[in-house]
């Protein structure tokens, strides 16, 4: 029982924050790394600096990615580096790189759940 | 002379210009001719766009006007307003950017239209008058067929139709060139009541002139003669065409003399008929001619009207006037969604070639390298099915005019999209000609097409192509798209060798590797990583092999196969070497974690790094400080040192030889201080490393001894020292010095609350108050974060049951504001009572918490343990507190989780059953997310079952929850039976529950019994399936009628009359009734309406607006007879 009292006060990880490039707007002729290869946009952010993590998920229900990544780089300044560029081309499509913003923190979310209404 | 001209010219001489009295005895005599070739007449595409958005417009606001005038104007009103706003925007939106209406959006706009309850005229004139040349995608035909559907439906679902509707079909019919019987169009409109109008009769004309008819086309002019309807330019230019059609140009041209002659100036439609009539004969010097002819009048054609011209040239066969026309073109930019409109509509019409000429013509400026134009006309051509080889040249002319950037990727990936391997096939060959690299994902689209089908050839088909290109698939091309289409990973192999198409054995086995490590196989993991001789890179196993462990949980698998990775040569030998890699795979397991999942799993975990460390694994430091802010954020602090064992001390220090050790550091603070230089910097450096180090008792002898040199920085890091080391009284001294040293000093949040759960637990109460009293004096920022730590400190006092440190702090936090009370922040106070077993004051507490703050925290769990102990007396206090306190209804449903939850299954039953009780969606929902998170499977399917008469309830939404938990426990079995129960509860599951039940399938390389649906739409499956008598169609007309006139007391009427005699309309006819009597406020007619729908049709529901507006007006009316319960 207070285990289940703990469980409902769903715990959440402090989001630790990192320096991640959203990007939007990929062209579906790029990727990032597999196994077989870097991936384009590796690639192209590497000039920024170390890049540490490069995702662009796949719809594997398509086989398309969705046209958005997230590109985290080692250190805020490399980061700072690549917002400071205004034109990211990939395949001749221009790229929109942003800040990823810290995930909204969800906290105490069962405080009404748990009456229902 | 044609028949039409000698009336007109009668009337002339009658001197009657509007009015034209034409009779019916001299039309009769003129000449039936041939039908003249058929040919298109695309009615001026672009004008119809801006007349679709300007009527609706008006429609909108009439419909406004109408609502504002309504006293009982309702909600429902609002939202058929608002709704239709919505479909009018996006519509509005499409045509003002493209010219067209993608078919995809007209059908989401339908769909939208016959969900939303009820089908105002206007949202179907609107849908109506969209499926004309505003599809441009669609061929004619289809574009017919689209209208009629939405026609068919709409009517069905009671929207009452007018004359505006039937003159928006028949200009769909004009736009599409359908062929039809004009007098049977009108013989249906007298059938349904309805007037012709001018309209109708002046597009009747155009339908007969169209088919170069000049008889039939008299016969409606007599019609409208004998209604005195005055014949307007309209008419005229529908006569040019029809002339022309019948191949009588001469007469053709006469008309314009004719319209002058009655005093009606020949305007440009009328002129566009001629042009168009010549270019349909590829006459390019009359048309030369008329165009120079309208430049000299003051007469403007537009450019929409020379596209015209255009379209009537190359669809008769006469794409070689084309450029000559294209000159006339002045490229205004509000032309150019029209221009974009007619080169699909010359590509539906496989005149592809003359679309690129016009596409390449437009005047797009190119000064930014980065935009495209062109690619609707390829999607269109991919679509159509234009010859590869046909498209390839597009590609290149559309770079070449640097019109597109990238025609070649383009045009690939709407092949892909469209499944077409054949196109894709040649395009990538292209690519590859023009120096650009396939790559492996470009595949994958179309292995997805096969996958889903389980078509292996069609997957070997794939792999071959890939071989033949040059490109090697990857271990993701096998994971995602091969494996899922074969029953089992081994006979892929299998499959693969006999067709030849396994070129690549290692990337084949890495990728065997990794789905058995998801599958969490370890077993094989293991004997593989042992056997194995092939180059093999750990990194790219790590992923799988984290879901792997979490799925496994054998420890010693789990270690055995850390350490082979660490050690092996074959493994994780490359740089950054095995320390890194092994130290990362650990941070990303965790990582990979929940809260509760590493919370749960600690002992294990404690397990696995102690093992770890025997067998000599290290992990580097930077990744261990990682791992540790981990564990702290998982509320796990207590696995730190654990995982602090591993830290590879030595090396880090060789390694990093620019950083001094915290030898070095005390060296260099002893040789200062004998310099008697200053330390603080120094000092504090050593202090952190010692703190990193955890070593908290160095750290605290040094603070000791060169007290007068620390700073605040310092002194912060050793309070969270000692806080870890779970030391309170010196915590406490060093926050006593820190507050010495500067009092106005502000520590992180984190430290603050690190403290009180530290000084709570060594029963510093009072301690612990002050520092939250500083928190808020100093007014620390209080996250999200803060409050769920506060939680966790009163959550263990309360575990330990320190009732008054639960008590203080509890209220200490909630009167000085640092959190608002809630059920999770005041749960532990119930909670020390339900440890102990005392369940009267557990009880009172919850109780006490609602009297204090509207709160009801454990609930639940208080329930639950007074039924186990069988309490009659304090479950009838707790329910008569609750039903007094919230309601019946909720009382009802706290102890029907109750019950469930203590497996009465019986007493659960007859609670749901109680009447009155209705389904409340969220507390549903609550108590299925509650079993699934806690893997409750026989709960969870009680409730589905218990639950299965409950008014209103959700049924899909249950099935959807078990579905999920079942998902959770990969057992298709029980998933498979869920489909069935669904189909015998008469149950049509919405799209979503049907694709995680086909996933839960394919996971389990089971078939799908099913289509597995994209969308899914509501469709006729209520309605009956015997045709109505002529009685019921009558009656059921009457109600219609009824409703739509908002008559409620005459169609509820109407609806008793029809039950006497038996008679059942369709579902949508009640739907509408009860809309209306709850708009009217009469929900308990609206119930017996739903009452005997549900008895005398299979599977009648309500749809959700309709149902919560019921529910609305019943809760209103407090509808909810008082129920009595005994409990016991």
């Amino acid at each position: 029982m207070a285990a289940s009292a703990a469980r409902t006060a769903v715990a959440l990880r402090t989001n630790i924050r990192r320096p991640v490039a959203f990007v939007r707007k990929i062209p579906w002729t790029a990727a990032s790394i597999f196994s077989s290869y870097t991936g384009e946009l590796r690639e192209h952010f590497s000039q920024f600096g170390h890049v540490r993590k490069c995702t662009v998920p796949f719809d594997k229900e398509t086989g398309f990615h969705r046209g958005m990544g997230w590109i985290q780089f080692s250190s805020e300044e490399e980061l700072h580096n690549a917002l400071q560029q205004e034109n990211h081309v990939i395949d001749g499509v221009k790229l929109h790189v942003q800040v990823q913003k810290p995930k909204a923190l969800q906290g105490d979310q069962t405080s009404d759940e748990e009456r229902g209404f | 002379m044609a028949a039409l001209l000698r009336p007109a010219r009668w009337l002339l001489r009658a001197g009657a210009a509007a009015h034209l009295p034409l009779s019916l005895r001299l039309l009769a005599g003129g000449p039936s001719r041939p039908h003249a070739a058929f040919c298109p007449h695309a009615a001026r595409a672009g004008r119809v766009a801006g007349e679709l958005l300007s009527q609706a417009r008006l429609y909108a606001i009439a419909a406004e006007k109408k609502n504002y005038l309504q006293e009982e104007a309702t909600s429902s009103h609002r939202r058929n307003t608002s709704q239709f706003d919505w479909a009018l925007m996006r519509l509005d939106n499409s045509v003002r950017r493209t010219g067209r209406i993608p078919k995809t959006l007209l059908q989401k706009v339908f769909d939208n239209t016959c969900h939303s309850g009820s089908q105002g005229g206007n949202q179907a004139l609107l849908l109506l008058r969209s499926c004309g040349s505003l599809l441009p995608e669609l061929k004619l035909s289809e574009r017919t067929e689209f209208a009629h559907r939405i026609w068919d439906k709409l009517q069905k679902l009671g929207t009452v139709y007018d004359v505006s509707h039937y003159n928006a079909l028949l200009k769909v019919y004009l736009q599409n060139e359908y062929k039809f019987s004009p007098t049977d169009f009108l013989e249906k409109m007298e059938k349904a009541n309805i007037q012709p109008n001018r309209v109708t009769y002046q597009r009747l004309i155009a339908a007969y002139c169209n088919m170069g008819d000049i008889e039939g086309a008299s016969k409606i002019l007599g019609f409208m003669k004998t209604k005195d309807l005055p014949v307007t330019e309209a008419v005229f230019s529908a006569l040019v065409t029809g002339h022309a059609r019948a191949g009588d140009m001469e007469n053709a041209e006469n008309i314009l003399t004719v319209m002058k002659e009655a005093g009606i100036e020949p305007g440009p439609d009328t002129y566009l008929a001629l042009l168009n009539a010549y270019a349909e004969k590829g006459d390019i010097d009359h048309v030369k001619q008329t165009l120079e002819k309208v430049e000299k009048s003051d007469l403007y054609l537009m450019d929409r009207d020379i596209l015209q011209i255009i379209f009537s040239f190359s669809k008769a066969g006469y794409p070689q006037y084309v450029s000559e026309i294209l000159e006339k073109i002045t490229y205004e930019r509000r032309y150019i969604p029209d221009t974009m409109n007619l080169i699909l509509l010359l590509v539906t019409e496989k005149l592809e070639d003359t679309a690129l000429q016009i596409l390449l013509a437009c005047p797009i400026s190119r000064e930014d390298s980065l935009s495209d134009f062109g690619s609707f006309f390829l999607r269109h051509c991919v679509t159509m099915n234009t010859p590869a080889e046909k498209l390839k040249d597009y590609c290149k002319k559309l770079k070449e005019a640097q019109m597109h950037t990238s025609p070649f990727q383009f045009t690939l990936h709407c092949a892909l999209l469209a499944k077409n391997m054949d196109l894709a096939k040649a395009l990538m060959k292209a690519l590859k000609e023009e120096g650009f690299p396939i790559r492996t994902h470009y595949f994958w689209p179309l292995l997805v097409g096969h996958q889903k089908e389980k078509n292996v050839q069609g997957i070997v088909e794939v792999l071959k192509e890939m071989h033949e290109i040059g490109v090697t698939p990857d271990q993701e091309t096998y994971i995602n798209y091969v494996f899922p289409c074969f029953d089992s990973v081994k006979s892929v192999r299998a499959i693969l060798q006999e067709n030849g198409c396994l070129h690549e054995d290692s990337i084949f086995s890495q990728a065997e590797l990794r789905i058995e490590a998801v599958n969490g196989n370890l077993d094989y993991i293991l004997s593989f990583l042992e056997s194995n001789t092939l180059p093999f890179s750990f990194a790219s196993l790590r992923g799988s092999l984290i879901l792997g462990f979490r799925r496994s949980m054998n420890i010693n698998l789990w270690s055995k196969i850390t350490e082979l990775l660490y050690k092996d040569g074959r493994y994780c030998q490359e740089p950054p070497g095995p320390t890194e890699a092994v130290g990362y795979f650990l941070y990303n397991l965790i990582d990979s974690m929940s809260d509760s999942e590493v919370q749960a799993k600690e002992e294990r975990l404690r397990q696995y790094f102690h093992q770890l460390m025997e067998m000599n694994v290290k992990i580097p430091e930077n990744i261990y400080r990682g791992i540790r802010n981990l564990l702290d954020s998982c509320h796990v602090p207590e696995l730190i040192k654990d995982v602090n064992m591993l830290v590879e001390r030595e090396k880090t220090d060789s390694r990093k030889t620019a950083q001094p050790t915290s030898s070095d550091l005390e060296s260099k603070l002893e040789k200062l201080k004998t310099e008697n230089q200053p330390i603080g910097d120094v000092l504090k450096q050593l202090i952190l490393m010692l703190c990193s180090e955890e070593n908290m008792h160095k750290a605290l002898e040094l603070k000791a001894k060169y007290e007068s040199d620390m700073v605040i920085g310092g002194y912060a890091s050793l309070i969270n020292l000692c806080c870890r080391h779970d030391n309170a009284e010196e915590a406490l001294n060093l926050k006593r010095e820190f507050d010495r040293l500067d009092s106005s000093a502000v520590l992180d949040t984190s430290k603050y609350v690190r403290l009180v759960k530290v000084l709570g637990k060594h029963g510093k109460l009072q301690d612990a108050i002050n520092i939250l009293k500083e928190m808020k004096e100093k007014d620390v920022l209080i996250k999200d974060a803060t409050v769920l730590s506060f939680f966790h400190i009163l959550n263990g006092a309360a575990l330990r049951g320190e009732t008054e440190t639960v008590k203080q702090l509890h209220e200490a936090i909630v009167t000085l504001g640092l959190a608002k009370p809630s059920t999770a922040l005041s749960s532990p106070l119930v909670t020390l009572y339900l440890e102990k077993d005392d369940l009267p004051t557990a009880l009172e507490v919850t109780i006490d918490c609602y009297k204090k703050y509207k709160i009801l925290p454990r609930i639940h769990d208080v329930l639950c343990k007074l039924i186990e102990k069988g309490e009659t007396d304090l479950i009838q206090k707790a329910m008569d507190f609750v039903s007094q306190e919230q309601g019946e209804m909720t009382m009802l449903y706290d102890l029907f989780f109750a019950f469930l939850q203590t497996g009465n299954y019986k007493e659960a039953k007859k609670i749901i059953e109680t009447p009155g009780i209705r389904a409340r969606p969220t507390r549903l929902q609550w108590f299925c997310d509650r079993c699934i998170a806690s893997n409750q499977v026989e709960t969870l399917e009680k409730l589905v079952e218990l639950t299965q008469k409950l008014f209103e309830c959700d049924r899909d939404q249950l099935y959807y929850s078990l579905l999920k938990l079942y998902k959770v426990n990969g057992d298709w079995q029980r998933a498979d039976a869920v489909w069935n129960k669904m189909q015998e509860e008469n149950i049509i599951p919405r799209g979503r529950t049907l694709r995680l039940l086909a996933e839960i399938l394919r996971n389990s390389n089971q078939e799908v019994p099913f289509d597995v649906p994209e969308l899914w739409y509501e469709d006729e499956k209520h309605s009956l399936t015997s045709s109505p008598s002529p009685v019921e169609v009558s009656l059921q007309k009457e109600l219609l009628n009824a409703c739509h006139r908002k008559k409620d007391k005459d169609a509820f009427n109407i609806f008793l009359k029809a039950k006497k005699q038996n008679v059942v309309f369709n579902s949508e006819t009640y739907a509408g009734l009860i809309n209306l009597l709850l708009t009217k406020d009469n929900p308990t007619q609206a119930v017996q309406v739903k009452d005997f729908a549900e008895t005398h049709i299979k599977g009648f529901t309500l749809n959700d607006a309709a149902n919560s507006r019921l529910i609305i007006a019943q809760v209103r009316r407090d509808y909810l007879k008082a129920v009595h319960l005994e409990v016991g």
